[in-house]
């Protein structure tokens, strides 16, 4: 059993309060090669600090983004995807989109992963589901900050070294807890997002309500 | 619903959530042993002691004259979404939900109704600002993705103009929906028993016999298709 003595030094020191990487660094080899790689995330319609497109929030279609990776560690066998604003919820964060059991062969996830449990998932992702997010919706609900105000969103993929057949409808606390102990590549993309509310006066041909044949203000039929 | 778009696949998940609520509200309503009235061992059925309230006759209710036109049809949309048709049977559309909730905002629902109106203008507004259609000509995934905007709020900070959180909206749409669905046909919807057929509710009993509770758990009840005021 260690002792403090034993310890490294950086453990006992005043330094003890430095980050966890760098405690990380300073740990034996055989514990510090089982923290998780960085592994490469990349997405054509994200990037970290630059703004989320429209069509990827209730702006717009509320689509899921692409989202690709690289560099697995050689034992991946299987990934998972978080979407959290740490910005919001009470207590924070707000979970936006879980998606997981997706197979290792896959290079990334398509845009626009079904909503309906009952859709079968594109041919790439075969086997994933998705997990609750904090509106307890088993699906991806983009972000929808407070106006004028910018949160940022921290889509994390996670390389798992253990192939798990997890239940879709897992809740934030359930995912994390079943992929503990497995994650051995971890990236991440952190892109931002303000409202862009629809003008105002909004303007539509033919009138405010389908065909233009009646309005809110005809009065009853 | 967009009117001449192929029908999707099959769609079990909201009629099977609903048959299962249903089937558990019906079995709540009916005890596990005798009711009090039924003297046990005799299986006699003793009158009841309590008078039924007066009923209302659905063929006196006034006309649906409270929405306009392009109301209506939105709202229309909506409810096929919420309780669809499919194999397994009619949803809320044929069970006359557009009926109910347009009447009704005329009386019992009246303090609903300039929700209404701010919100299927919202609606309409924000489905075409979103997905760059009315909410009734889009197909029927993106009219559900529309209505879970809704239904998360997302809808809100849009500046649709929906009164106060789209949530709100969505959920007094939805529970107007359940109400005329699944409510007794005499006060207008429910038409043809269809919503107490969807979830299985056998039908109002003021007693229920060992042989009926029996049944109901067999799963071989015949529903009364009745009104409660039959």
């Amino acid at each position: 059993m260690a002792t403090l003595r034993s310890l490294p030094r950086g453990i006992v020191s005043p330094w003890s309060c430095v980050p966890l990487f760098a405690v990380v660094a300073l740990l034996p080899p055989d514990i510090a090669a089982q923290a998780p790689e960085p592994i490469v995330v990349t997405s054509p319609v994200l990037r970290t600090g630059e703004l989320i497109p429209r069509d990827h929030s209730p702006d717009g279609r509320n689509l899921s983004p692409p989202i690709a990776w690289s560099n697995l560690p050689s034992g991946t066998r299987q990934l998972a995807v978080i979407c959290q604003d740490h910005g919001a919820g009470n207590p924070p964060p707000w979970v936006h989109w879980i998606i997981y059991n997706i197979p290792a062969t896959a290079a990334g996830l398509p845009e626009g992963v079904p909503f309906d449990p009952l859709d079968p998932m594109p041919a790439e992702i075969a086997g994933a589901v998705q997990g609750n997010n904090s509106w307890g919706l088993p699906m991806y609900r983009g972000p929808a900050p407070p106006a004028e105000s910018l949160h940022h969103y921290h889509f994390a993929v996670y390389a798992l070294g253990t192939e798990l057949d997890l239940p879709p409808g897992l809740e934030r606390d359930e995912f994390l807890a079943a992929i503990e102990g497995h994650v051995i590549g971890e990236g991440a993309l952190v892109p931002v997002y303000e409202r862009i509310p629809m003008p105002d006066p909004w303007e539509r041909e033919g009138g405010d309500l389908p065909g233009g044949r009646a309005s809110a203000d005809d009065g009853p039929r | 619903m967009a009117e001449g778009g192929a029908r999707r696949p099959k769609k079990w998940s909201r009629r099977d959530l609903l048959r299962g609520a249903g089937l558990a509200g019906a079995a709540a309503m009916l005890p596990a042993t005798p009711l009090a009235g039924v003297a046990e061992g005799e299986g006699e059925v003793l009158p009841p002691e309590t008078p039924l309230p007066p009923a209302p006759d659905p063929a006196g209710l006034p006309a649906p004259r409270n929405l306009t036109a392009g109301e209506r049809e939105i709202l229309d949309a909506v409810i096929g979404r919420l309780i669809p048709s499919d194999e397994t049977g009619p949803g809320a559309r044929e069970a006359g939900a557009l009926d109910y909730i347009d009447r009704e905002l005329g009386g019992a629902l009246a303090n609903s109704r300039e929700l209404y109106r701010a919100g299927l203008l919202a609606l309409d507004r924000y489905a075409e600002y979103t997905r760059r259609a009315p909410f009734v000509e889009l197909p029927e995934h993106e009219q559900d993705s529309v209505l879970f905007d809704l239904q998360t709020g997302g809808a809100t900070g849009s500046g649709a103009g929906f009164l106060g959180s789209s949530a709100a909206f969505f959920n007094t749409v939805r529970a107007h929906t359940w109400q005329a669905t699944f409510g007794d046909p005499a006060y207008g919807g429910n038409r043809d028993f269809i919503g107490w057929d969807l979830i299985g509710y056998p039908g109002p009993r003021r007693v229920v016999s060992a042989e009926e509770q029996a049944a109901l758990e067999a799963g071989t009840l015949e529903p009364l298709r009745r009104s409660a005021y039959e």
